[in-house]
Order: structure tokens, then C-alpha cells, then sequence
């Protein structure tokens, strides 16, 4: 079924996150898609994430196609401009990838082409607008298309450090909404009292709430976490999880299942990001009973 | 300098109807030399808006000043008496103008009368080009002294394309077309060995591209 019909029939969606190699060999590529089918719902292939730039997400999104996975593609302006995103948009409903996710692209400074000249001709709601426009025949010129995409459109949540910026996050995912998102990806956070309450404070938006799950890999990540990225809201008590643990990467494996589980009873989806370690999405999976 | 011109009248009016009074800032700067934001210019808009909202049975209250330069703090002070009797500030300076006005003032509300579009260069009377785009590394000393960033249509670092046709671009019969002029000026200069030096990538960091700017002269800085 596709992820449209679930999320219209209101079941479970677990998406997992796998990203496309720097170069051209698709060994590990193929072999975790194998490894997800029949196991998630669907595969999100980011594109140049973390302006890493790397197979580009339209390829990763076929290649999934063809191990029988349903795809969902990044879709974002930093790299391409309205042409490149219509045409990109268009290219893939025809090789068969029906859903995209639009997100905010990370900074070119931050990335490892940083000589980079940055596009920004379209941001996300303009993008999202553009991606209803097109469903519905026309361009963004206002020419008519000869035949239309048909595709399952979804926004994120950018990750906010604190209240405030929150409800700033919040009123932008309503406009996103507004704009044509059919359903909301959050960004990941530790703290599942407030990963809870946030996603009631979702709930308004009448779209599917889908909750990002991210796989630690050791305790420097989780300590790291904790100093420079407040929007995590990571606690001393998952970083000494992991410090005591007899086997680190286990428990990272069986945190990441627990939020997954807990995470089940409050949303319609997960997103399971594992940041190259897609080899261990089995084993998460297994750990939250999916 | 950087070149501006005066916004249509009706988004002009549109900006100041609400209000009762308006202080009208003009710049002596860049935007006087492109005769779109001097004192001539101040007095000339003022005299239409108050003559447009007198057709309309309204008055406006229109206090005119023109400062020595809108982008420094220095000279923006010099509002401080004036600002807080009328409702709304109408800037014609160039936006760097108008954002200085906004950061001191901040109870203000503050509108733009001229939309800034490039920093160029007088041609002749009444005409000015566009001649840089700020891009932080600047080519012109290995490219005979024409910006191919800001004169190429394509921002071509190794021109021409195929749509240069008789020196000019292939956007319109009014555009020069930035690397003939290139190509001309080597020639001239009997440097044109210099054109078969491929240029790199070019690194956008130093550009807009790289985020916003800012210089700091230690030296100079307090």
C-alpha cells in the first residue's frame, strides 16, 4: 500500500533514512535496501545532506524503487533553482518516486564544497507551493504541464533550541500545511516527556505527525549533543546509559528502539535516521518490536 | 556608487496613507549623484505627496531632511528631535540607509521610497551601468579591467558563450557583451596571451554567497 493510502487509513508509518554514497559504487546502498524491504514503509533518501555532496537523492530515490522500496526524496533550494526543481520533480514521478519531503538545505559554510555559490531561489513554502502548482498541470511560469505529478508531499520541522523558537517552528510547519504538506517530520530529540507534548502541540495541524528517531553511535556524540546542540534536549542520563553500558553500540541500538516504541504511542509515523549506519536499522527495528 | 531609483508613486502613497505625518529623509550621498534620493528629489516627492493627498481632502504632514550620509549612525542621530513628532519615517536613501534609520529608531516605522539596484557607474548624463557586484575577490586586474561577474549575462569566468554576436549579448541589442569588451581591451593592451590562462572555479565565499558580510579594521574600530 502506498504511504499515501496509510497515512489516509491512519496506520503506522516507519520511514528509515538512508543515504546515497559520495561516488558511485552502490554496494552498501543496495544491500541496506534489501535489508529494509518488507521492514519499513518507506526509505528517504536525502540529497547533498549536510551539504555533503554526494549521489544525488533522485538516483538513490530509483535505486530504492527498484529493490521494490517505496521512496521518498529531499527536495530544497539551495542547490537547484525553480527550473532544476520542477524538472527534478517531474523526473521523479516518472522513474517512479512518489513522495517528497521539502526541507530547509544546511548552510554551504557548513558543507564540504563551501567555494559553493548557493541557489535560494525558491524556499520551502515557496517550494511547496510550486510542487502543488505542478500536481495540478501548471508550472511555475503558469504554463500548462502535459500530464501532471501525482505526489505525497511532506515539510520538516527545523530542530529550535528553545520555547519560543518553537512556537515560531510550529506557526511555520501550519503555514507549510497551508502551503500543500500532507504530513510533518520532526526534528530528533531525547527527551521524550517533551518529544510527547510536542507532538500534541502538532496535532492542530491535521496532517500525520511522523517523529524523527536518531541512532547514537557513542558517548562523545551524545556528550557533543548535550554542549552544542540544545535542540536535542539530550540528557546526562542517556549519556551515562551509554557510558556504563558493556557494549556501546548496543545500547545505542536499544535507546534508539525505545524512543521508537515510546514514540509508536503518541504519532502516526517514525523516521529513523542512523547518519551511515543504516546497516544497523534492522536491529532498531527489532529492538522496537516494528 | 550605488544607483537607486524612486518606487512608483502609488506604492509610495500606499506606504504613508495610514499616517498623519511623515518625516521624509534624503541622502546627500549616492543617491543624490543618480538624482533618486538628494534634496532635490525630497522636495520634488514631497510636493506630489502632499498635493496627492490634498485631492483627496487630507493632510499630510511632510517634514523634509536631507543628511550627509543615511548609512552612518553619525549622521542619522542627527534625527533624533525630528523623529519622534511624526508617525512614520519615508527614507530615499539606498537601503543601507533605510536599515540604519530602522536599527536606531526602532519604535519607527520606516519605508523605503527608492529601490536600490546596483552599484554602477555614470555612462553619461543620465545613464548609469552596472559595473560590480561586491564579489570580494576582484578579477579586473587579469581581465582587463571589465568585470566578467558583473557584465556577463552568464557571470562567464571564461567567455564568450556562442550567444555573443557583433560585441553584444544575446539578451538584448542594448547589452555589451562583457567578454568582446575583455577580449578588446587585452588586444589594446597587447596582453591577449592572457586570455588563454583558463580561470578557475571561483570561490563564492568571499561573495554574498559566503553569508553576510562585514569588515573590521582593527585599527580603526572603538
Amino acid at each position: 500500500m502506498s504511504l499515501k493510502k496509510r497515512f489516509s487509513a491512519g496506520d503506522f508509518v516507519v520511514f528509515a533514512e538512508v543515504h546515497t554514497p559520495k561516488g558511485v559504487d552502490i554496494s552498501d546502498l543496495v544491500a541496506n535496501a534489501r535489508r529494509l524491504k518488507g521492514r519499513v514503509d518507506a526509505v528517504i533518501i536525502p540529497d547533498m545532506d549536510n551539504g555533503i555532496m554526494q549521489m544525488s537523492s533522485l538516483a538513490g530515490g530509483m535505486l530504492m524503487r527498484q529493490q521494490g522500496l517505496e521512496a521518498v526524496i529531499h527536495v530544497y533550494g539551495r542547490d537547484r533553482n525553480r527550473l532544476a526543481l520542477q524538472g527534478d520533480i517531474l523526473a521523479a514521478h516518472v522513474l517512479g518516486i512518489q513522495n517528497l519531503l521539502v526541507v530547509r538545505g544546511e548552510e554551504m559554510a557548513n558543507g564540504d564544497h563551501r567555494e559553493a555559490k548557493p541557489v535560494d531561489d525558491l524556499d520551502e513554502l515557496a517550494i511547496l507551493k510550486m510542487i502543488r502548482s505542478l500536481q495540478e498541470g501548471v508550472d511555475l511560469a503558469g504554463f500548462e504541464l502535459k500530464g501532471a505529478p501525482d505526489l505525497t508531499t511532506g515539510c520538516a520541522i527545523a530542530p529550535f533550541a528553545d520555547d519560543a523558537m518553537m512556537e515560531k517552528e510550529i506557526e511555520a510547519a501550519r503555514q507549510k500545511v497551508a502551503a500543500g504538506a500532507q504530513f510533518v517530520m520532526t526534528p530528533p530529540i531525547f527527551d521524550m516527556a517533551f518529544y510527547s507534548e510536542l507532538v500534541k502541540k502538532l496535532k492542530p495541524l491535521n496532517v500525520p505527525v511522523v517523529a524523527t528517531v536518531f541512532l547514537l553511535k557513542n558517548v562523545g556524540m551524545a556528550r557533543y549533543m548535550s554542549i552544542n546542540d540544545p535542540s536535542t534536549r539530550m540528557s546526562e542520563e542517556i549519556i551515562n546509559r551509554i557510558r556504563k553500558a558493556p557494549d556501546r553500540e548496543v545500547e545505542c541500538v536499544r535507546i534508539a528502539g525505545e524512543m521508537a516504541a515510546s514514540l509508536k504511542k503518541v504519532t502516526q509515523g517514525i523516521k529513523i535516521s542512523t547518519l551511515g549506519w543504516e546497516h544497523r536499522l534492522p536491529a532498531i527495528l527489532e529492538s522496537a518490536g516494528l | 556608487m550605488i544607483t537607486a531609483e524612486q518606487k512608483p508613486m502609488e506604492e509610495i502613497i500606499a506606504s504613508v496613507a495610514p499616517f498623519n505625518s511623515i518625516l521624509l529623509v534624503g541622502c546627500n550621498e549616492c543617491v543624490t549623484v543618480c538624482a533618486a534620493g538628494g534634496r532635490k528629489e525630497v522636495g520634488l516627492l514631497a510636493s506630489a505627496l502632499q498635493l496627492h493627498f490634498f485631492k483627496q481632502g487630507k493632510t499630510l504632514d511632510i517634514k523634509e531632511i536631507t543628511l550627509e550620509r543615511q548609512c552612518d549612525p553619525e549622521y542619522v542621530e542627527e534625527l533624533v528631535n525630528s523623529v519622534d513628532r511624526v508617525d512614520a519615517v519615508l527614507s530615499m536613501a539606498c537601503g543601507c540607509g533605510v536599515q540604519t534609520i530602522a536599527a536606531r529608531y526602532k519604535e519607527k516605522l520606516v519605508f523605503p521610497a527608492v529601490n536600490t539596484k546596483f552599484m554602477g557607474a555614470s555612462e553619461r548624463q543620465g545613464v548609469w551601468s552596472e559595473r560590480c557586484q561586491g564579489c570580494g575577490d576582484c578579477v579586473l586586474g587579469i581581465t582587463g579591467g571589465v568585470c566578467p561577474i558583473a557584465r556577463c549575462s552568464k557571470r562567464l569566468m571564461n567567455g564568450p558563450c556562442g550567444g555573443s554576436t557583433r560585441g553584444k549579448c544575446e539578451i538584448s541589442q542594448d547589452v555589451d557583451c562583457a567578454w568582446q569588451l575583455i577580449w578588446d581591451r587585452m588586444k589594446a593592451l597587447g596582453i591577449e596571451k592572457r586570455y588563454e590562462e583558463v580561470m578557475e572555479a571561483k570561490d563564492w565565499r568571499t561573495s554574498r554567497d559566503g553569508g553576510p558580510r562585514k569588515i573590521v579594521r582593527e585599527d580603526l574600530a572603538s
